[in-house]
C-alpha cells in the first residue's frame, strides 16, 4: 500500500513541487500517475523511492514510514519495490542473465537461486533465448524487458514504472504494458508513470493526474463516465 | 556475507579494474615511485645505522695505566672500567702485548725493546651511546691508576649529528610520500567511481547496502595497492644490487646487502600499498556516496 497525507515537497532551491497530496493506493491496483513534465511526477516517484524526503506530510509505502525512516533501513525498502527506468539502465557489459541476475546477487541470493530464477523471469517477458546477448544487441522494446525483468526477479510487491515506453516504438509499448498487466494480475502493485494520454486511454485503469504539485484528477474518486 | 556474494564482489573489483586498464597502470606507475622512493630513503637509513655501528667500534677511547700499576691492579682496573654507566666493552692490552702487535706492524725496527718496554699498559673502551661521550670520558679519567685517555671527540659529535638528522629527514619523507600515494590512489578511484555511476544507481535502486557498493572500489584499491608494492619491491631489489655490487665507498665499511631488509621492505611495501589502497579507494567511495545522499 502506498499513502501519501497532506504531502508537501519544497526544493531547497525554492521550487515548489509538490502542494498537499493525498493520495491512497491499495495492495493489488494497476495505477497510472499522467501529468505533464514539471508537474511535479518525478518528484512524487523520488518519495516513494525515497529519494528525496516530504517537507511535510506522511508518506507510507509498504507499511514503511518514510519520516521515520532511517537511513541505513532505505535498501530494505528499495527491496520491497521493483523500479523500471525510462532509460532502462542496464549494464551494457554484462549479458541479460548478469544483468537481471545482478538485481539478486545485491540482495544476496545463492548460485542455486540465481541459476532457478532468472531463466524463469526472462522466460515470463520472453526474452529466454537471449541470456547471453548483450544488452547493446537488443532492440529497445527488448532492453525495457530485460529491466521489467530485473524489477522483476525479486519478487517485489510493488513495481514502479518510470516512462517505461518513452524510448520504445509505439507497438512495442503496448508489449510492454502487457506485460505489466500480466504482473499485476498476478497480485503485484503496478504504477506507471507516463505522459502517453493514448496508452492511458486504451487500458482504462485507475488514472490519477497531477498538475502544478497537486492532483486534479482521480479516475477511481470520479466514476467512470461512460 | 555469503562466499557467493563475496566471489562476486571481488569478480566486481576485478572487472572495474580492466574496465579502467589505462588510469589503473598510470595510478600503479605514480604509486611505484613514491612507495620506491620511500624505499630508497629506508634503505639509506638502515645504510646510515650500520655505518654508524661501524663506527662505533672503530670510535673508541684508549686509557692508558700510570707506569707502577701491576698486573693485578690491571684486572682491578678492568673489572672498575666495566662498571661504570655507559660502558660497552673493556679490552686490557698488556704493554707487552702491545709491543708485540706493533712489532708485527714496523718489524725489527723495535727489535730489543723488551728489556725497556717504553709503551704503557692499555684498556680500550667502547660506549653504548656516543651522546654521552664527555660524561663517560670523566668517570673513566677518575679511576685510579689511568694516567691518560686518548680520544676523538669531534668524530663522536659528528656521528651523532649526522644520525639524527638522516632520522628526521627519513621520517618526514616517508610520511609525505604516503600522502601523496593516499591522494593518487582517490583520485584513479575517483574516476573508476564516475564512470561505474550508473550501476551505482542501479545497486542503489535496487537495495544494495552501501556497504555492498563500496566492497569492489575497496577491492580495486587493495588490488592497485599491491601491485604497486610487488612492482616497486623487485625494481628496488635489482637496482639496489646492482649499486651495491659495483660500488665501494670503504675496503671496511659496505653496503648492506639487500637480504638483510628483505622482509622489512616487503612487508612495509606490501602493507604500505594496501593501506594506501583501501584508505584512498575508502575516502574517494566515500565522498561520492555522501554527495549523492537521497
Amino acid at each position: 500500500m502506498i499513502e501519501f497525507r497532506d504531502v508537501h515537497k519544497t526544493y531547497e532551491t525554492g521550487n515548489e513541487a509538490l502542494k498537499g497530496i493525498d493520495i491512497t493506493i491499495e495492495d493489488g491496483e494497476f495505477v497510472f500517475i499522467v501529468g505533464a513534465s514539471g508537474a511535479g511526477k518525478s518528484t512524487f516517484l523520488k518519495l516513494i523511492m525515497r529519494e528525496e524526503v516530504a517537507t511535510s506530510g506522511e508518506v507510507v509505502v509498504s507499511n514503511f514510514k518514510l519520516s521515520k525512516l532511517k537511513k541505513r533501513q532505505i535498501p530494505y525498502l528499495r527491496r520491497a519495490m521493483g523500479i523500471v527506468f525510462q532509460d532502462f539502465r542496464l549494464i551494457d557489459t554484462m549479458t541479460v542473465f548478469d544483468n537481471v541476475a545482478f538485481a539478486m546477487r545485491v540482495v544476496g541470493a545463492s548460485h542455486r537461486e540465481i541459476r532457478r530464477r532468472v531463466p524463469y523471469v526472462l522466460g515470463l517477458v520472453g526474452l529466454q533465448d537471449k541470456s547471453k546477448n548483450f544488452p547493446p544487441e537488443l532492440s529497445g522494446g527488448e532492453q525495457q524487458r530485460v529491466g521489467l525483468a530485473r524489477a522483476l526477479v525479486n519478487n517485489p510487491s510493488l513495481i514502479i514504472a518510470d516512462e517505461p515506453t518513452g524510448n520504445i516504438d509505439p507497438e512495442l509499448s503496448y508489449e510492454i504494458m502487457e506485460l505489466l498487466t500480466e504482473i499485476n494480475r498476478r497480485g503485484t502493485t503496478v504504477l506507471v508513470v507516463t505522459h502517453d494520454h493514448e496508452l492511458v486511454k486504451s487500458f482504462g485503469r485507475r488514472v490519477i493526474q497531477i498538475q502544478q504539485g497537486q492532483v486534479v484528477s482521480d479516475s477511481k474518486e470520479v466514476p467512470h463516465e461512460v | 556475507m555469503r562466499f557467493n556474494t563475496f566471489r562476486f564482489l571481488v569478480k566486481e573489483g576485478v572487472r572495474s579494474l580492466r574496465q579502467n586498464l589505462f588510469m589503473s597502470a598510470a595510478s600503479i606507475l605514480v604509486l611505484v615511485s613514491c612507495l620506491l622512493i620511500t624505499g630508497c630513503a629506508y634503505l639509506v637509513y638502515e645504510n646510515v645505522e650500520h655505518a654508524f655501528d661501524w663506527a662505533y667500534q672503530q670510535n673508541v677511547v684508549v686509557a692508558y695505566a700510570k707506569d707502577d700499576v701491576t698486573g693485578e691492579r690491571a684486572t682491578a682496573m678492568k673489572t672498575e672500567l666495566e662498571a661504570l654507566d655507559n660502558v660497552a666493552q673493556v679490552e686490557y692490552i698488556s704493554k707487552e702485548a702491545l709491543l708485540e702487535r706493533y712489532k708485527d706492524e714496523f718489524g725489527e725496527l723495535l727489535e730489543d725493546l723488551e728489556a725497556d718496554n717504553p709503551l704503557q699498559d692499555a684498556f680500550v673502551i667502547s660506549f653504548e651511546d656516543l651522546g654521552l661521550f664527555d660524561k663517560t670520558v670523566s668517570s673513566v679519567k677518575t679511576v685510579e691508576g689511568v694516567d691518560k685517555v686518548d680520544y676523538d671527540q669531534a668524530l663522536s659529535q659528528t656521528l651523532v649529528k649526522v644520525r639524527r638528522v638522516v632520522l628526521t629527514v627519513g621520517v618526514w619523507v616517508i610520511a609525505l610520500l604516503l600522502i601523496v600515494s593516499l591522494f593518487i590512489i582517490a583520485n584513479t578511484i575517483k574516476l573508476t567511481v564516475y564512470s561505474r555511476r550508473r550501476e551505482i544507481s542501479i545497486m542503489r535502486s535496487v537495495g544494495a547496502t552501501p556497504w555492498f557498493v563500496r566492497f569492489p572500489f575497496m577491492v580495486e584499491g587493495i588490488i592497485l595497492g599491491s601491485a604497486a608494492g610487488v612492482v616497486s619491491y623487485g625494481l628496488l631489489f635489482g637496482i639496489y644490487e646492482v649499486i651495491r655490487q659495483n660500488f665501494t665507498f670503504s675496503s671496511s665499511l659496505e653496503l648492506i646487502p639487500f637480504v638483510a631488509v628483505w622482509w622489512q621492505l616487503l612487508l612495509g611495501f606490501l602493507v604500505g600499498g594496501m593501506i594506501t589502497g583501501v584508505l584512498g579507494s575508502t575516502v574517494s567511495i566515500g565522498r561520492y556516496l555522501k554527495e549523492n545522499t537521497d
